[in-house]
């Protein structure tokens, strides 16, 4: 339309690969911390010559990774321990908050020293909202993974699931692991939730050898991603994600569509991993910026802007037909011919 | 709505707060012998406290620290645990260090501090079985012992002694060349 258009700082829309990259690196480090154990277990017992190939193997390999940075790997390894439920990097600790609370409720005390290792987290969330489950989150590489092979399910003729449910199921989800953490005086929320499972389970598979548990209940979540529901586990049944969405209610960085770009396409929709509406200005607490709707977008009409709230539902794109229509309307000083009611 | 969900959830939690603690106090009897890493506290405010994320075994330079699936019930679900036959503690204090909820404490790694700090269990001798009971001298497990005429004392035919002092830490089982072994570690779990 008329007017100076107003366009997107350029790099926005290249987010979405950085966070691909960020979601690589902390698979990779989940990966990479068991074997890093295995080789210091080695190191410690001073046993090379009696390891098995494989087991040499690993030494080496890990020797090779590490030797120009520690001096000691032993003790110098031991700086960063741990998965995103609860880590260790070089002396900061940082936990979940899922975890300090499921804590709370299973101790029924306020044990500070842990509580404040889920601070940092919390403030970032209340800043950027459920970037958690977009940026970091192991369970999420997975996830996303899982539903591109959806996409190339249906593409050979197979019909992945792609049923609909209600996404406050999951604050119930989380209401519940909460009330099992205190009537069990165990933090057993921590068995239903994928990235806490994922971090412990990469550690059996490789250090312990087996896996537990949790390993079939993360199948079982897959599975149910891809007949049931897309990106189902997620968008509804999430405990950390009903508390990331909580905390994240009134983040400060959010996306916005800026209306006077759009062209009604509805990409955004299409793409949005938890079946947002960024097309009617409906992201809410569960948007987790992760960008893919901002990267889609053909006309640069998603941007990132600085407010607590959604902007009010702007209406229909300006490059659209329905705004052009609409307009013209306006113009013969008329009602529109006809009225489109649709959303 | 999901105000009022939150508002459930806390109203359910204070109800299952004031639950008696004698229906809490059953589930935390095992029949397993495990023991639970140095330092850790009291079977009951060990399981509130661990969020069982796997820090301590990933620390662990002996790679004693295993994790229970559901064989000792869900409340034990990826908790640490330690057989001593399998492989004992070396007493490093790694895991205390590294815990971020103190459900096991840091203790620091001198003799004092761990003999103040750590009770994992105790020693006891099967004298029918240990081979120094048995007319041959043996005193495998006094060599093994990381606290050694504190923990495990020898007399005539090296038979082994344990006193009072002794933490637990399962280095003379899994040393004990008996099968099966003359010397285990019962449990102290609180």
């Amino acid at each position: 339309m008329t007017g100076q258009r107003h366009k997107p700082f350029f790099l926005w829309r290249h987010l979405n690969k950085l966070r691909w990259v960020s979601l690589s690196i902390v698979f990779a480090m989940l990966v990479a911390l068991p074997f890093l154990h295995l080789y210091q277990t080695y190191v410690a017992a001073h046993a090379y010559d009696l390891l098995s190939p494989p087991e040499a193997r690993i030494y080496d390999v890990m020797e090779a990774l590490t030797q120009p940075f520690v001096s000691d790997p032993a003790e110098d390894l031991d700086a960063v321990k741990g998965n995103t439920w609860s880590g260790t990097f070089w002396g900061l600790k940082l936990s979940d908050p899922l975890a300090a609370l499921g804590q709370m409720a299973a101790g029924r005390t306020l044990y500070w020293p842990f509580l404040v290792t889920a601070l940092i987290p919390v403030v970032l969330t209340a800043l950027f909202g459920r970037f958690f489950c977009g940026w970091i989150c192991p369970a999420t590489f997975i996830y996303e993974l899982n539903g591109n092979f959806a996409s190339w399910l249906r593409w050979a003729g197979f019909k992945p699931g792609n049923r609909h449910f209600d996404k406050r199921i999951k604050y119930g989800v989380l209401a519940l692991g909460v009330i099992g953490s205190a009537m069990t005086g165990s933090v057993v929320v921590a068995a239903v939730y994928p990235p806490a499972i994922i971090g412990r389970e990469i550690y059996y598979v490789i250090a312990l050898g087996g896996f537990g548990a949790g390993m079939v209940f993360f199948l079982a979540t897959l599975g149910f991603d891809l007949l049931v529901a897309r990106r189902g586990f997620c968008r509804y049944l999430c405990p950390g994600g009903a508390l990331y969405a909580l905390l994240g209610r009134y983040r400060v960085v959010r996306i916005r569509r800026i209306v006077e770009n759009c062209n009604d396409c509805a990409k955004c929709n299409a793409i949005c991993e938890f079946g947002l509406d960024p097309l009617g200005d409906g992201f809410g607490q569960e948007c987790n910026n992760c960008s893919a709707c901002i990267a889609v977008c053909p006309t640069d009409a998603l941007t990132f802007t600085i407010r607590p709230t959604d902007i009010p539902a702007q209406g229909p794109g300006h490059l659209g037909w329905r705004y052009r229509r609409e307009a013209e309307a306006r113009v013969q000083g008329g009602q529109p011919a006809r009225e489109d009611k649709a959303a | 709505m999901e105000r009022r969900t939150v508002l459930k959830a806390l109203i359910a939690g204070a109800a299952a707060a004031l639950a008696p603690n004698t229906v809490r106090a059953a589930r935390f009897s095992s029949t397993l012998r495990y023991l639970r890493p140095p330092g850790a506290l009291a079977e009951e405010d060990f399981l509130a406290r661990c969020i069982n994320c796997g820090q301590c075994g990933e620390v662990c330079p002996n790679r004693c620290i295993k994790y229970f699936g559901l064989e000792n019930g869900l409340g034990s679900l990826d908790t640490p645990y330690i057989i001593p036959r399998e492989k004992g503690c070396i007493l490093c204090m790694k895991c205390g260090d590294v815990c971020p909820t103190g459900a096991i404490q840091p203790v620091a790694r001198e003799a004092g501090a761990i003999l103040d700090g750590v009770k994992m269990g105790h020693a006891r001798v099967d004298e029918s079985l240990c081979l120094s009971f048995q007319g041959k001298t043996c005193g495998v497990c006094y060599r093994a012992c990381p606290l050694p005429d504190i923990a495990i004392t020898v007399g005539r035919l090296e038979q082994p002694h344990v006193t009072d002092k002794c933490v637990g830490c399962g280095l003379c089982e899994r040393s004990c060349i008996q099968m099966p072994q003359a010397i285990r570690v019962i449990p102290d779990r609180g």
